[in-house]
């Protein structure tokens, strides 16, 4: 499943539109977690992370666990800053409406599957 | 082997995460892969972010070399009153900021833990604490990886150049006051230990204070002959071993036997069937690295024996072993040997930290002189010849490697200057600690023997300039022009030891023609 289908069916808000190449990455897998850590130990490499959490350590944990992207579920909004450090680091960043639930719910309805899985 | 140097401010969450970046830039560009790279950037942005979390500033320092990533982080904090509680996931001391941003729930050491391949956390209530972590960058150690065992500081390093000319394999570099190795051609030897007037270049080390050798009471204290003879003539050998009683450990061993029982081996060796002569005992892993390295046809000639260190290793099955080594080689001799049976050895304190441990009581009632002066009473083996220091044993090998030392049944060779009681780790004088350690008797050590050799012995391709046989040719011709396009001055301005070694750097790309000062300066103009 390509970043840009995930972006149309679940109509997610890009915050890092600069990223231009990012919409063609292909996403298999997925984490979620508002434990920056537990992000850390467990999400898979070139995953797509659904978090609460907005602050800047969350590109820090993004970039450093390799990461594509990062949807921040129920109408959380990253402050400017923040989202300039992902475009830095090429972390795409996305803003949902839905919960963190619905966010999975959806995600996994189109194939984007856990570490389990 | 490049370097990462780091401060690191308490409580400044924003900027957490710089110094793993910056590691990742080195890791990049030198290739590894990228599990490697991922989980050494888990492991140090951890560290980094338990300094950031608990500590009032702190410093991370990363050395880099082909093989391994090798990190430190050292705070001044609280301290870890329990490490193996820390150790435990979901046990934490984070403040509730750390927690509402999503760290703080107790994962950081068991994280750093899992995506690393050795870990040590050493740490004082009141002063500090000190992680240090291993990442491998290429999954098995394989024939022509070598491990390393020397430390090179860059904050230390004064730029002088020694150890450029004192390298015995041209492996070192120093570009504006970074020391670097080429692990390829570094024997592990102590040249340029004994070089180094600023001690820029050391031995690693894995443990920060004796007393922090995990469970000392379970575990056997190994110690090399010139260290307890190293502390003057006040405290001899038996009062040294009775200081070392005290620290806590389960017993005592000492390398001597072994050295011993190899060098009876060796002797032994020489009747034998298909032995080669002279018969070299493979006594200093530092020379076995330097023949496999240069004199790759010698190897018949090694004795089919452990070195004392590992055969000591091998004899104490099932033990835990704290090894105090005297030099690199025997360090890296000692961690070759993991997963070959034998002793787990779980730490290798520096003798500096046997010093410091033992000195203070030593100090104490210095005019009651205690060692004991009956003489050791055992001959030296005739026909055994002991060569040391690394430019007498280059020359009694290349005689080997020409035919011209048939009469000798068995060299002995030492890299070090006086044998290993000559290593500039242990800091006496190796006439003096030689002359105290002959007539204290034996000391602490028990019965020793030969052990044969577990893994075979292997020609290094260090000095191949290209796996391909083509390309190496190529190379070789490059070379050849590039030498000769230099001033041949060996003046060491560059970084690199000889203009040769220059050329061979640019030619492998480790280099820039740039570097050196004599080269496409304008023409002096004649009048």
């Amino acid at each position: 499943m390509k970043l840009a289908d995930i972006i149309q069916t679940l109509s997610l808000e890009e915050l890092t539109p600069q990223l231009a190449d990012a919409a063609d990455t292909e996403v298999t897998q997925g984490y979620a977690s508002d434990l920056l850590s537990d992000v850390l130990a467990h999400a898979p490499s070139g995953g797509l992370l659904v978090t609460l959490q907005v602050h800047l350590n969350v590109i820090a944990v993004a970039s450093h666990a390799d990461l594509c992207g990062v949807i921040f579920a129920s109408h959380r909004r990253p402050e400017d800053e923040v989202i300039a450090k992902a475009a830095e680091e090429g972390v795409a960043l996305f803003v949902s409406g839905d919960d963190t639930f619905d966010v999975v719910g959806r995600l996994y309805q189109l194939g984007v599957k856990g570490t389990a899985a | 082997m490049d370097f990462v140097s780091y401060a690191i401010e308490g409580n400044d969450f924003k900027a957490a995460g710089a110094a793993s970046r910056a590691i990742k830039e080195h890791l990049k560009r030198i290739g590894a892969d990228a599990d490697a790279i991922r989980r050494t950037m888990i492991a140090a942005y951890e560290a980094e972010m338990n300094v950031v979390i608990h500590a009032d500033r702190g410093r991370l320092e990363a050395s880099l070399s082909d093989r391994a990533v090798n990190v430190n982080v050292i705070d001044e904090g609280p301290g870890i009153p329990d490490i193996r509680r820390a150790m435990k996931e979901g046990f934490s001391t984070a403040t509730s900021e750390a927690r509402a941003l999503g760290f703080g729930a107790g994962m950081g050491l068991p994280n750093i833990q899992r995506n690393s391949d050795r870990l040590r956390v050493s740490s004082r209530v009141g002063e500090g604490t000190r992680i240090s972590f291993t990442v491998m960058l290429k999954p098995a150690a394989t024939a022509d990886e070598q491990l390393i065992s020397l430390y090179a500081s860059a904050e230390r390093c004064i730029d002088c150049h020694r150890c450029l000319s004192a390298c015995p394999t041209g492996a070192m570099r120093v570009l504006n006051g970074q020391p670097s190795v080429l692990e390829h051609l570094c024997i592990d030897c102590t040249c340029c230990i004994a070089a180094c007037a600023p001690h820029a270049l050391t031995l690693e080390d894995d443990v920060d204070a004796l007393e922090h050798v995990e469970r000392p009471s379970e575990a056997v204290l190994a110690l090399p002959p010139g260290l307890l003879a190293g502390f003057g003539e006040h405290a001899g050998v038996a009062r040294v071993l009775d200081e070392l009683g005290h620290l806590g450990f389960a017993s005592l061993a000492g390398v001597r036997p072994y050295e011993e029982a190899l060098r009876a081996a060796a002797l032994e060796h020489v009747g034998g069937v298909g032995a080669m002569h002279p018969v070299i005992s493979p006594v200093c892993p530092a020379v076995m690295q330097l023949v496999e390295l240069r004199f790759p046809s010698l190897l018949p000639h090694v004795a089919p024996f452990e070195s004392p260190w590992e055969a000591l290793q091998a004899d104490a099955d099932g033990q835990r072993l704290a090894c105090v080594v005297s030099c690199p080689s025997q360090r890296s001799a000692l961690l070759a040997a993991a997963g070959l049976g034998g002793a787990e050895v779980v730490d290798l304190p520096t003798p500096g930290l046997v010093r410091r441990a033992v000195l203070p009581a030593l100090a104490v009632g210095r005019d009651q002189a205690a060692s004991g002066t009956e003489d050791s009473g055992e001959p030296r083996a005739d026909g055994v010849l002991h060569v040391s220091g690394v430019t007498h044993v280059l020359a009694v090998l290349e005689q080997i490697e020409n035919g011209l030392l048939t009469s000798v049944p068995v060299v002995e060779p030492y890299i070090c200057d006086g044998g290993c009681f000559g290593s500039p780790l242990l800091e006496e004088d190796p006439a003096v600690a030689l002359y105290h350690s002959a007539h204290a008797g034996a000391g602490a050590d028990g019965a020793g023997r030969a052990v044969p050799r577990r893994r075979p012995r292997t020609a290094r391709p260090g000095i191949r300039l290209d796996a391909d046989m083509a390309a190496a040719i190529q190379k070789l011709s490059q070379l050849d022009e590039l030498t000769r396009s230099l001033p041949g001055k060996d003046c060491g301005a560059c970084g690199a030891p000889t203009c040769a070694a220059l050329a061979e750097d640019i030619v492998m790309g480790r280099a820039e023609r740039s570097l050196c000062p004599y080269v496409e300066q304008p023409e002096v103009a004649t009048s």
